[in-house]
């Protein structure tokens, strides 16, 4: 073996450990398929991907909780093979996840330890108890947390430390951090980004795995991008990227040939009745205000992140969630909330997201899954399928399924594509005027994933009003007409499929930690100057509007949140496109507008913040308003 | 094409293994062999009089297990239809001093489904767990049975009762033909109504069935009502037959009737078991019960030869199941 030769000085340079080549299956569903990652001692790495970039896989496989099925791990030059997080754990690796290893009803000192728990001889709570406050004083949390609580009563950042806390009581030297601050408020993931910079310090290397872009800028020293279970950039000094870069490497390659909607693109039907309206829906703690509508023959995308709120919107629609507020008008009608029966009869449909455990009744046959929505909404005391059976003949004709083979089958005995085309086929059966459709190609593969969009396609175009749900943004940009984008459970924009491509949905959907503070700042720019303001990202010749507040409708720029514009076609085209540190008037006179950068702490892009002002009034000066933005950015 | 691909997976099993697979023909076979069994062990077990002991002894357990296996489709229990039936035994005795024979039964009956309301509504809407709602029913039940009775039996039933049980109808006792009726109700049912199909969709996917629009809550509280008024039922006929009402009847049949239902193939996760499989299950029971009487083996042996044999057929069910699906 060769000597380790490596000065102690270089430890910040000594690689923790090195992933090659790592593929995984699930089902027929690749995963990973070719993954690298290399992580360091003492630095924050970040994991970034799109919903499904395998991000999570990779976490897993190296925390145990998955085997690999080919691929090399090596941790501190060794070689490994994890058969469970046990194996990981006892040599020094550890995933902090969100409540989930921590068992509710013990104490927080027996979780920190719950290890030793499963030791021979007696525990010695005292020795426990001064080890926890030694874990806690090197994380600088000394009294954050009650040892003697049940964990049931700890708030989810306390939780969250005692997860950092456990993986510290059996020495872990790796922390993989999945998603950590999803459910933490602005003020506990500082906290908990101080504790990563300290486990930093100290030597430990820490993966980042989130979909939140400003805190990867704000806490990573290196970035690593996955796509569709790749590798597509391996290790990259954070400080030398930008947002948009960062961007086009998670969205990567063109719209798959997939998508051919020929002229089929019913664009132009705008004027279709409105088949379902929603304005203002809230269904606590997930959704807060969501509005849309869809008209007849309209696909409908809803796109956002995991989390975002939107399976909990449609599930509030369809009265399978209470709502807390807001309004939902079927066909112009008001629809209660009470339960999906209403929604049903009133001429809604829905195929969940979960498959196995939203929409498959096991024990039924095939034709009674495919009946089964038939029974929900049907009156009266006996079955009656026999008034369905011409439709369920043609409808399996139309799948491809023999009826005298399939109809008294398991539904189990099929793929996910087959099972999710007779999910759909049972909402078919009734005819609804609005079918909304939760991640209809989960676990699919990709031929059946064609085949059930010619599907949808041609129930649009038979009148049916088309929701779909997709985390999948090429999808969602392939198939629907319109795009609703959900954030933090907020509709924060609402556009023509044609008008956006991966990158702004990206940008778009993406929940910004910053957003609460820049709406102040742009709200008191606008009022004390009595002007607008806008923060946008440019690009080229294009710009995408995250945020704009107009206190005088003179200066609209003419775009608002979430639009995407060529700059020729704004009100401003002058001053976008110059830049310059000075109010640049507009070729009409009639307005000026200053347009500055906004930069973070740690000298990342974060877009451009521009305020535009009446021209024939005294200006500000410049410099001021610079340091007022400057001031803001340096808080984020 | 996709489609094709998917069908020729999983090639259709011959009629034969098809047949086979179906739980309750290997359930037919196992009470068929039990039977030869106890044919050899004991002359008097094929005579015709015992036959009709058999059948006779089926009424009870029987009527139970109806109410058992609608609960345990939808994936609960019920512990305290032995309870129940012995608390609507008292009932149906203390309203028989008051009133005639039908609207006594219909008292006690009513009760019974009430009862079930309660359990049922405990579980479904404030989601409690089904044994333990249960198991506390059955201990109030048979405590109000003592209370109300005052701790001794009420014997004096009128005899006209005794019609209830012994009328024959073609040479078939009434309450043979009662069970026999009842069974095939139930399972015209849970076959071809939206009620059965229901509750069989609860059992097996409660969210799914709510999504797609079913009735879930009416139809996992159903179960218990019609388990607490057939439990009321079943104690009639045995109150005809003995013209007493004690406290201390019914007790332990809820393991009777579980047994039933479980050895005629349902799942106690729910969603899977048949009336016909339950029907098989309580001839069974009862058929070992009677055989072990004929054996002469003492009552404190019984417990553990039925106990024993439930277990090994279950064992030796779900190695065969596991070859023959293979």
């Amino acid at each position: 073996m060769q000597p380790n030769t490596a000065p102690l000085a270089e430890t910040g340079h000594t690689t923790l450990l090195t992933a090659r080549d790592i593929t995984k299956t699930f089902d027929r569903t690749r995963a990973l398929q070719g993954a690298n990652f290399e992580l360091r001692e003492g630095e924050v790495h970040g994991l970034l991907g799109a919903n499904g970039a395998g991000k999570s896989t990779l976490s897993k496989v190296i925390s145990g909780h998955y085997t690999l099925d080919s691929g090399e791990l090596t941790y501190r030059g060794h070689e490994i093979r994890l058969r469970s997080t046990r194996d990981a754990l006892r040599i020094g690796i550890a995933i902090v996840m969100q409540e989930t290893s921590l068992v509710p009803d013990l104490t927080v000192l027996e979780n920190i330890f719950l290890p030793e728990l499963g030791r021979p001889g007696r525990l010695d709570y005292s020795e426990l108890r001064r080890r926890g406050q030694e874990i806690l004083n090197d994380l600088g949390q000394g009294d954050s947390l009650p040892f003697d609580w049940e964990v049931r009563r700890l708030s989810s950042a306390q939780k969250q430390l005692v997860e950092i806390a456990k993986a510290l009581g059996v020495r872990a030297k790796l922390l993989i951090f999945d998603e950590p601050t999803a459910s933490l408020s602005p003020g506990e993931a500082e906290r908990l980004f101080d504790i990563m910079a300290r486990l930093r310090s100290s030597g430990h290397g820490l993966v980042f795995v989130s979909h939140r872009l400003e805190e990867v800028f704000a806490i990573t020293d290196r970035v690593t991008v996955m796509r569709e279970g790749r590798t597509v950039m391996n290790a990259h000094p954070t400080a030398t990227l930008s947002q948009a870069e960062l961007i086009r490497a998670m969205v990567g390659a063109e719209l798959g040939a997939i998508y051919e909607r020929g002229e089929s693109h019913h664009v132009a039907e705008t004027d279709a009745p409105v088949a379902l309206e929603v304005r203002n829906l809230a269904s606590a703690p997930a959704v807060r205000d969501v509005s849309f509508s869809v008209r007849k023959g309209e696909i409908l995308g809803i796109g956002g992140l995991v989390g975002a709120g939107r399976s909990e919107t449609v599930e509030a629609i369809f009265g399978l969630r209470p709502r807390t507020g807001g309004e939902v008008t079927l066909g112009g009608k008001k629809l209660r909330a009470d339960s999906p029966q209403t929604a049903i009869r009133a001429g809604l449909g829905f195929v969940a997201e979960d498959r196995r455990t939203q929409n498959i009744v096991p024990d039924l046959s095939v034709k009674e899954n495919l009946l089964l929505a038939h029974l929900g909404a049907h009156r009266g005391f006996f079955c009656s399928y026999a008034s369905r059976e011409k439709k369920v003949k043609e409808l399996l004709a139309k799948l491809g399924m023999p009826e005298d083979r399939v109809a008294d089958a398991s539904m189990l005995n099929f793929s996910g594509g087959m099972q999710q085309k007779i999910i759909i086929a049972r909402w078919l059966l009734l005819e609804p005027d609005v079918l909304i459709l939760d991640e209809p190609t989960k676990g699919v593969d990709i031929g059946t994933r064609a085949s059930i969009y010619a599907m949808l396609r041609d129930i649009a175009a038979e009148g049916v009003a088309l929701v779909v749900v997709s985390s999948d943004f090429e999808e969602l940009l392939g198939l629907s007409d319109r795009v609703v984008v959900i954030s933090d459970g907020r509709t924060i924009a609402d556009l023509p499929s044609a008008m956006l491509d991966e990158e702004s949905l990206t940008l778009l959907a993406a929940p910004r930690t910053s957003m609460v503070r820049n709406t102040e700042m742009l709200n008191g720019l606008a009022r004390e100057h009595g002007g607008s303001g806008f923060w946008a990202l440019i690009e080229g010749e294009r710009l995408i509007c995250l945020n704009a507040v107009v206190s005088n409708p003179a200066l609209d720029p003419g775009f608002r949140a979430g639009q995407a514009r060529e700059l020729g076609a704004t009100q401003i085209p002058e001053a976008l496109r110059r830049r310059e540190p000075i109010f640049v008037p507009e070729a009409d006179r009639s307005r000026t507008t200053l347009v500055v950068p906004m930069t973070s702490p740690r000298g990342h892009d974060l877009g451009w913040v521009g305020l535009s002002l009446p021209a024939d009034r005294p200006l500000p000066a410049p410099d001021t308003i610079k340091s007022r933005i400057d001031t803001m950015a340096a808080t984020l | 094409m996709a489609n094709t691909e998917t069908l020729n997976r999983r090639a259709p099993a011959s009629p034969l293994k098809q047949f086979a697979q179906r739980l309750e023909v290997r359930m037919l076979l196992l009470a068929l062999l039990i039977a030869v069994c106890l044919s050899f062990l004991s002359p008097f077990f094929l005579t015709k009089s015992n036959i009709f002991n058999l059948l006779d002894q089926s009424v009870v357990i029987g009527i139970v297990a109806v109410g058992m296996t609608f609960v345990i489709l939808t994936g609960g229990i019920d512990l305290s239809v032995g309870s129940v039936a012995g608390l609507t035994g008292i009932i149906l005795g203390l309203s028989l001093q008051h009133v005639p024979i039908v609207p006594a039964i219909g008292i006690a009956v009513v009760a019974g489904g009430f009862i079930g309301l309660i359990s049922g509504t405990l579980i479904t809407v404030f989601g409690l767990a089904p044994f333990v709602v249960t198991l506390g029913v059955m201990a109030i039940g048979r405590s109000l049975a003592y209370i109300f009775s005052g701790q001794t039996a009420i014997s004096n039933i009128p005899e006209a009762m005794q019609n209830i049980v012994y009328t024959d109808v073609l040479g078939i006792p009434s309450n043979v033909l009662f069970l026999i009726a009842l069974y095939a109700a139930a399972w015209g049912y849970l076959t071809y109504t939206k009620g059965g199909r229901t509750i069989y969709a609860v059992g097996s996917n409660k969210e799914a069935a709510r999504a797609a629009g079913l009735n879930t809550t009416f139809y996992s509280i159903l179960p218990y009502v019609l388990s607490g008024a057939f439990a009321a039922v079943a104690i009639t006929f045995s109150i005809s037959q003995l013209l007493s009402a004690d406290p201390l009847m019914g007790n332990q049949m809820e393991l009777d009737a579980i047994a039933a239902v479980v050895i005629g193939g349902a799942s106690l996760y729910g969603g899977r078991g048949s009336m016909i499989g339950t029907l098989i299950g309580v001839f069974i029971m009862v058929m070992i019960r009677n055989g072990l009487n004929l054996m002469g083996v003492s009552p404190f042996w019984q417990g553990t030869a039925i106990g024993t044999i439930i277990i090994l057929a279950l064992l030796v069910e779900r190695l065969v199941s596991s070859r023959i699906s293979r």
